[in-house]
């Protein structure tokens, strides 16, 4: 799929547009993407899509994307990531999650520190909410030593359909991430949660709490679920609710679950279901969950020219394809063994690589 | 006689014996710490010690580097050998080879290395005296052998290439002074030494080490001096340098040309080659896919990579044992370019030269009986081919056919050409373990001729790279397997080098060999030999039982989905086609699933329903308890253990110890379980043991400070660098981790300019620098920059500049700039005198802190000390802000009280109205602002003012115009030039015309002219007689007219009294008196100052006579200098100076 000819790399088809975008940019190869939806009833670039080019025109300099008349190919030509205050509206069609992430793989190499404001739907069904990304995405730039000033705000939540919601997130920039070694997945210690409600009955929350620690509170006792009511203006246009919760382990490994409301679901059935999420999440095991294999592949290829390691379950799809547009980009393949031999029914893989020792050439000096 | 016993001796007690034994004593007491001595006499003072202590431990240390290198086979250290033309460079470098190697080298070319102890085996390289060579040589030099001569002094190259190794990350330097012997007074020859060491000492650091060599003896520096210096070589400890811990580099000693001959005949020489280079890795790993740059070359493509047998092996035990007494078995060098070693390596074949005495002429030389032996097969008139053919060999005794040789049989070791000694005779036992490359069993007999070079050949014999040898000697080869025969006939009619290529071979290793690597080394390492059937079967049954993730991700064309859903390949075949670019013309397109509708791109990961379900089962909630702090621990498996310690150590790991926990998956499973049960128990109860110790014995020594605590992870992280890919084989972990510095490799290039093969001159350095994925792209570089003191000339914006940076030396068009108060960056037009400033020129990008020197002309007839500018780059980006001033200028033509119109300024409307608002000021300082613009003159407007202005005002508006940077980039490409040292760049427009013989266009309109200012003429005030009347008295014109009349006193006689008479001729004669006095001091004054002259003149005339001297001594100097120079361009080698 991915040819690569000199500083160009090719890849067709609309799937992992956003990690190969960040690809490029990080490593400053241009991309170019054709068939993007060819074959489509409605050819082309989504909205959304589109909306993604051109906030990443904004955080970088010199990035020259040029989109076919059709829509359904795109010429990337990176620039240089720079940072520094920002403000971007993400249309309706994707919640603010899908903007997020890849800025969160950027950021810390940009030449500024990154303040971005981001105005849409702050939870839905596709990505990653808010909360998980504050409470469990960032905790894993601190692995690489990306800590100081690392913040995300919440300032307005946003339901979806209307949005209405917006967040800030704030990024240090750091010269060169440390090298991963994450091998114990340990025991989970706590469980952590957030339970929210817009624009409806602030019980809800609560009654997502009960049922929740209903399963819960036979495994520990360290179980904290906060219930976070937003109100008038930050509460945003439409009416919802979800519950994300978050297991901590003794060294710090994180697993996360989420489920949001639906038309017609109880509360006490979202609850329920954001639970079990998570101890599927948890039986899974690993140092890293599932939706955060990606981030932690990508900081551990980014790292000094060193071994790192890290111990994870079974690579998802996109971990999938997205190792192999990282060895189209950065040439760097992974060893991926089993991480116990000797253990039958253990699935989990250790993946080790060898760093690109990427040192973040945009900052300045002085 | 009486038994009285004998007088006790009684040791004086004064006088010169007993001092004599004190002093004895004392000397003996010395020898111990005398505490006492040492102690501080008060609080106060044993407190400062203390600190004076401690401070000085700090001073040691130094930041913590990684040190990319690895110890076990480190690259050759590059001692560079610096000086200029004539002060004996190569005389050093062959009495150093010959220090080492026991062997004369004739002449010099390239690189040449040798082995110089167990650990270490060094490179050495002679720099000419080219601008460019010491940029490349300053730039991977480990240690600068830097040359002076003693009897002229320092000379500005010597300089010039301090500065260039400053700017470029300081290596160690050591001086050497030469031609000490022909200072023949011995008080100058000490004054000499005293003052070069004082200016050495200030240029490197205090206390820098500076050698003397005496005279020159055959050719060569005394041996006592040499071996001096080549013990301080020896034990030299390096720092690494910052930029090269973070690129991979190489020193090509060796460059071949691989394009077609019929290609290169076609095109006249003119098309675009295929070239390999060869040397150590050195600096950071090297990786495929990455760009590598050559100075004087350009940016290149590495086509390939390939690992070859090291040329120069170190000793190892191995070799120890077979080495022989004969010193000439241990001495090995290594040296392509001069064509001395007389062994060439290449991908598939093995060169021997055979240079000097070890040809056939040569009947006089006394011959081994190796030596004789080998002229005997030279002499074989047929192949053994055809030997074969010819003899009538039976296998049975009933077989009616002779024995044929056909295609490949088994290799048959021949280590039969090895010979013992000779005069010129070179080491070349290292090619006889070649042969055995195939692979096939080969097992170690152990071969008394064999010495240190074979050993090495083992480790590599796996790899396909070395597939095949072939011998060359003169023009009779010797096939090392019968395979080879075939193709040794063609060479033999071609009667010169022939190189087998073999493009079938795929440079990335398929993961076949990846996970089957088992196999692989069984063959190779014959230990192993004893469980390989059980081996195989474990690494089978493994790959039954498990996904092969790395197999399925990276070299299979299923989707992910797929690879998920537990499909196998779907063929073999497609797997190779992974890299391949244009053959997908006739490939059948993979079915997308179209209809499976808009897949989002969505991070969460959903679970489905029924995994979901299960959980609402309450066995299957209990069956996780495991996995909570509070739940049940699990008893067995290495996991388990894993866990308590965890819990013990409170998320405190010892990351070596989890390594140990997870083997890799291809070892034979009972075995390895029951040793890695082992391990992790002795690696849990080292910990124990450690932490019992921390406790009890010393709580002290768990406390490690901020220093150490850094050393130790910086070890503990390379250990672990090196223990990760040690069980995988070196095919694959070249992919993986790229070429280890050390490994000695091959890089292809292809579409290479032909001139770097045509104009190849092995006097100038080849390197290949490795380039950072950011280093490849082209920017705008901010650098901060400095004018060097000695540069005589100012630098300004907009006149090219030559920078050396990184690894790249280029020339580009620098804006120098300063910061104007954090508000805006201004232009300057030259740099400042002795400040920094910020220079902006388009160029690659490095990265920030790369430190860079500059150059306005690199030719070596410029007079004058050539950096030019040296600095460090602060900034990378796509867009520069730099502005300059500008001032925009009118006049008021009509004026109110504070408001003005002024017109000039602008010449349209539009213009007025974007500087609406905009400040402006008046030569004398009134302040105003720009207000509307006037329809009537197009381009006035209206302004208003502090104050009145007056209509000879100018009004200018002080305004900032942003400039940019030309994009201009031009490489110093010299090492496609014939004449190397006569690059040229971009010119300035002075000298393009004084070449060209332009004059200079001239303006009318900026000549000077005379300004012609009218004088001003100012009429009289003349106020009427009436209006004078009318005027009050204070207002009345006060004109006095001059008197006319005589006063009162000019009207009367005067008459004295005769006692006023005669004081006032008294007075009058004592004028006199004083008159004449001062007329004679005068004269007396003169008189003096002429003398004065006159002797004046005389020390004069004595001073010039010498300062005639002097220039006399300069004067014959140069002359010495310049017919020295003119020996050394007649002919290096040949000429030597009388001594």
């Amino acid at each position: 799929m991915a040819q690569t000819t000199t500083g160009l790399v090719q890849f067709s088809g609309h799937q992992h547009l956003r990690l190969r975008l960040v690809l490029s940019l990080l490593s400053g190869k241009a991309v170019r993407i054709d068939k993007i939806r060819s074959e489509d009833k409605n050819p082309g670039l989504r909205d959304f899509e589109i909306s993604l080019l051109r906030l990443l025109e904004k955080v970088t300099n010199g990035t020259v994307i040029e989109i076919s008349v059709t829509g359904t190919a795109v010429l990337l030509k990176p620039g240089i990531i720079s940072g520094g205050p920002l403000t971007h509206d993400c249309p309706l069609s994707r919640s603010i999650g899908y903007f997020l992430e890849p800025i969160i793989m950027l950021a810390p190499f940009a030449k500024k520190p990154l303040q971005l404001t981001l105005r849409g739907i702050t939870t839905d069904d596709h990505d990653l909410s808010v909360d998980i990304f504050r409470t469990v995405t960032l905790p894993h730039l601190q692995l690489f030593g990306i800590s100081d000033g690392l913040e995300l705000r919440i300032k307005k939540r946003g339901a979806p359909p209307a949005g209405g919601g917006e967040v800030q997130f704030l990024c240090p920039i750091v010269k060169q991430v440390k090298t991963l070694n994450f091998v114990e997945p340990g025991k989970i210690k706590r469980i952590r949660g957030i339970a929210h409600a817009v624009r409806v009955n602030p019980q809800f929350s609560n009654r997502m709490i009960e049922a929740s620690r209903s399963v819960l509170n036979r495994y520990i006792p360290d179980i904290y679920l906060y219930s976070d009511v937003y109100k008038g203006e930050e509460s945003g246009k439409s009416p919802g609710y979800a519950l994300s919760l978050l297991a901590e382990s003794t060294t710090s490994a994180l697993h996360c679950s989420e489920a949001i409301s639906q038309p017609g679901v109880a509360p006490e059935d979202v609850a329920l279901q954001a639970t079990r999420a998570l101890l599927a999440e948890i039986d899974k095991g690993g140092c890293v969950d599932r939706q955060h294999q990606t981030l932690v592949l990508l900081m551990m290829v980014l790292g000094s020219e060193d071994v790192g390691r890290c111990r994870m379950g079974e690579p998802t799809p996109r971990t999938i394809q997205f190792l192999r547009d990282v060895r189209s980009f950065f040439g760097t393949s992974f060893k991926i063994v089993a991480a116990d031999p000797l253990e039958k029914e253990c699935s989990h893989l250790l993946y080790s690589c060898y760093g690109t020792g990427y040192i973040n050439s945009n900052r300045t000096l002085a | 006689m009486d038994e009285r016993p004998h007088k006790p001796h009684r040791p004086s007690q004064s006088g010169a014996k007993a001092e004599k034994k004190d002093k004895g004593k004392g000397k003996e007491k010395q020898h111990g710490f005398n505490e006492k001595a040492f102690a501080p006499k008060s609080g106060r003072r044993a407190d400062r010690q203390g600190r004076r202590n401690v401070e000085r431990d700090q001073t040691r240390l130094h930041v913590p580097l990684v040190n990319r290198t690895p110890d076990s086979e480190p690259p050759p250290v590059i001692i560079a050998i610096v000086g200029p033309p004539g002060v004996g460079k190569t005389t050093l470098l062959k009495s150093l080879v010959r220090r080492y190697t026991k062997q004369t080298l004739n002449e010099v070319k390239g690189p040449v290395t040798v082995v110089s102890g167990k650990k270490r085996r060094l490179t050495f390289i002679e720099c000419n005296n080219d601008l460019n060579s010491m940029i490349d040589i300053g730039k991977i030099a480990d240690l600068v052998l830097l040359m002076i001569d003693g009897s002229f002094g320092f000379e500005m190259e010597t300089f010039e290439f301090l500065n260039v190794l400053q700017s470029h990350g300081f290596p160690k330097v050591i001086g050497i002074l030469t031609h000490l012997d022909l200072i023949k007074k011995a008080a100058t020859l000490k004054d000499t030494k005293k003052a070069l060491k004082k200016r050495f000492w200030t240029e490197i650091y205090q206390g820098a080490k500076l050698f003397y060599l005496s005279g020159v003896l055959n050719g060569r520096y005394p041996d006592t001096e040499i071996m001096n210096l080549s013990r301080f070589v020896s034990v030299m400890k390096f720092r690494p340098l910052v930029f090269r811990n973070a690129h991979p580099y190489l020193l090509a000693d060796r460059i071949e040309d691989l394009t077609p001959r019929e290609q290169v005949r076609q095109s006249k020489g003119k098309c675009d080659r295929n070239v390999t280079v060869y040397g150590y890795v050195r600096g950071t790993n090297l990786r495929l896919g990455t760009k590598v740059h050559i100075p004087g070359v350009g940016d290149l493509d590495m086509k390939s990579v390939t690992i070859l047998g090291d040329p120069c092996p170190l000793p190892d035990a191995d070799s120890e044992k077979r080495r022989k007494l004969s010193e000439k078995k241990k001495l090995l060098i290594h040296a392509p370019m001069s064509d001395i070693g007389g062994v060439m390596y290449d991908k598939d074949a093995v060169w021997i030269n055979v240079p000097g005495s070890f040809t056939r002429g040569n009947a006089d030389v006394p011959q081994g009986e190796g030596e004789q032996m080998v002229m005997d097969l030279q002499d074989a008139g047929a192949t053994l081919e055809d030997g074969v053919a010819q003899s009538h060999i039976r296998l049975f005794g009933s077989s009616s056919k002779h024995l044929t040789v056909e295609a490949p049989a088994d290799n048959d070791e021949s280590d039969g050409y090895e010979d013992e000694s000779g005069d010129e005779e070179e080491d070349e036992s290292g090619i006889d373990s070649d042969d055995g490359s195939e692979g096939e069993d080969e097992d170690n007999v152990p071969d008394p001729h064999s010495t240190g070079r074979s050993s090495r050949r083992d480790v590599r014999r796996t790899l396909p790279t070395a597939s095949t040898s072939k011998i060359q000697r003169a023009d009779v080869e010797y096939a090392e397997s019968d395979s080879d025969l075939g193709d040794e006939d063609e060479d033999e009619e071609m009667g010169k080098r022939f190189r087998m290529e073999d493009g079938d071979r795929l440079d990335i290793p398929s993961d076949d060999d990846m996970m089957d690597e088992g196999e692989d080394e069984d063959e190779a390492a014959p230990k192993w030999k004893a469980n390989l059937a059980a081996k195989a079967q474990a690494a089978s049954s493994s790959s039954r039982r498990r996904k092969d993730w790395m197999k399925l991700i990276y070299s299979s064309e299923l989707t992910p989905e797929e690879v998920l859903a537990g499909k196998e390949e779907r063929s073999a075949d497609v797997e190779g086609e992974d890299g391949d670019d244009d053959d997908d013309f006739f490939r059948l397109q993979p079915a997308t699933n179209k209809n499976e509708d808009e897949e989002v791109d969505s991070s969460k990961e959903m679970w489905k329903e029924e995994d979901l379900k299960k959980w609402e089962d309450d066995e299957v909630l209990d069956s996780i308890r495991g996995l909570f702090i509070t739940g049940p621990a699990v008893q067995d498996g290495g996991e388990a253990e894993g866990y308590e310690d965890a819990e013990e150590a409170g998320g405190d790991f010892e990351d070596l110890e989890a390594g140990d926990d997870a083997p890799a998956p291809s070892a034979s499973e009972p075995m390895k379980a029951e040793s890695s049960r082992a391990a992790a128990l002795a690696a849990k109860k080292e910990e124990l043991k450690r932490k019992f110790d921390e406790q009890y014995d010393d709580p002290e020594s768990s406390k490690v400070d901020f220093y150490t605590e850094k050393k130790d992870e910086i070890s503990r992280q390379l250990q672990l660098n090196i223990e990760e890919f040690r069980d995988v084989s070196a095919e694959s972990r070249a992919l993986v981790e790229g070429f280890r510095p050390g490994t000695y490799v091959r890089i292809e290039f292809v579409d290479v300019p032909c001139e770097m093969i045509e104009h190849f001159d092995p006097a100038y350095p080849i390197i290949v620098g490795g380039l950072l994925p950011a280093e490849e792209r082209f920017g705008y570089v901010q650098v901060r920059i400095k004018r060097h003191r000695w540069y005589v000339k100012t630098l300004k914006t907009n006149d090219p500049l030559i920078f050396s940076l990184g690894w790249r030396r280029f020339q580009s068009v620098p804006i120098y700039s300063l910061d104007d108060h954090s508000i805006r960056m201004r232009m300057l037009k030259y740099t400042p005198e002795h400040m920094h400033c910020y220079a902006t020129f388009y160029g690659p990008v490095s990265l920030p802190n790369t430190g860079f020197c500059a150059f306005n002309s690199l030719s070596a007839d410029t007079p004058g000390f050539r950096v030019s500018a040296t600095g460090v780059v602060l900034d990378i980006d796509r867009s520069v802000k730099i502005v300059k001033k500008i001032k925009l200028t009118g006049v008021p033509y009509k004026i109110f009280k504070n408001t003005a119109f002024v017109r000039d300024m602008f010449s349209t409307a539009l213009e007025v109205a974007k500087f609406e608002g905009a400040n402006i000021r008046t030569v004398s300082g009134i302040r105003g602002q720009v207000k509307k613009g006037l329809s009537k003159p197009d381009g006035a407007f209206r302004a208003t003012f502090e104050d009145k202005v007056l209509k000879s005002d100018i009004i200018f508006l002080r305004a900032w115009y942003s400039i940019q940077p030309r994009k201009f980039y031009n490489p110093v490409t010299s090492l496609l030039l014939s004449d190397k040292s006569q690059w040229a760049g971009m010119r300035l427009t002075g000298q393009v015309r004084r070449e060209e013989g332009i004059k200079t266009p001239l303006n009318v309109n900026s000549t000077y002219k005379r300004i012609e200012r009218p004088e001003r003429r100012f009429n009289p005030l003349i106020i009427p007689k009436k209006l004078q009347a009318a005027l009050p008295y204070a207002s009345k014109p006060r004109i006095m007219k001059p008197q006319r009349q005589q006063t009162y006193m000019q009207k009367r006689a005067v008459v004295m009294e005769p006692e006023e008479r005669k004081a006032v001729a008294l007075l009058q004669q004592i004028r006199a008196l004083r008159k004449d006095q001062v007329v004679r001091r005068r004269e007396k004054k003169s008189e003096k100052k002429m003398e004065h002259l006159k002797k004046v003149e005389k020390d004069e005339e004595k001073k010039n006579e010498k300062v005639k001297e002097r220039k006399k001594e300069v004067m014959r100097a140069t002359g010495r200098k310049s017919k020295r120079e003119a020996e050394a361009e007649e002919g290096r080698g040949s000429k030597r100076r009388k001594t």
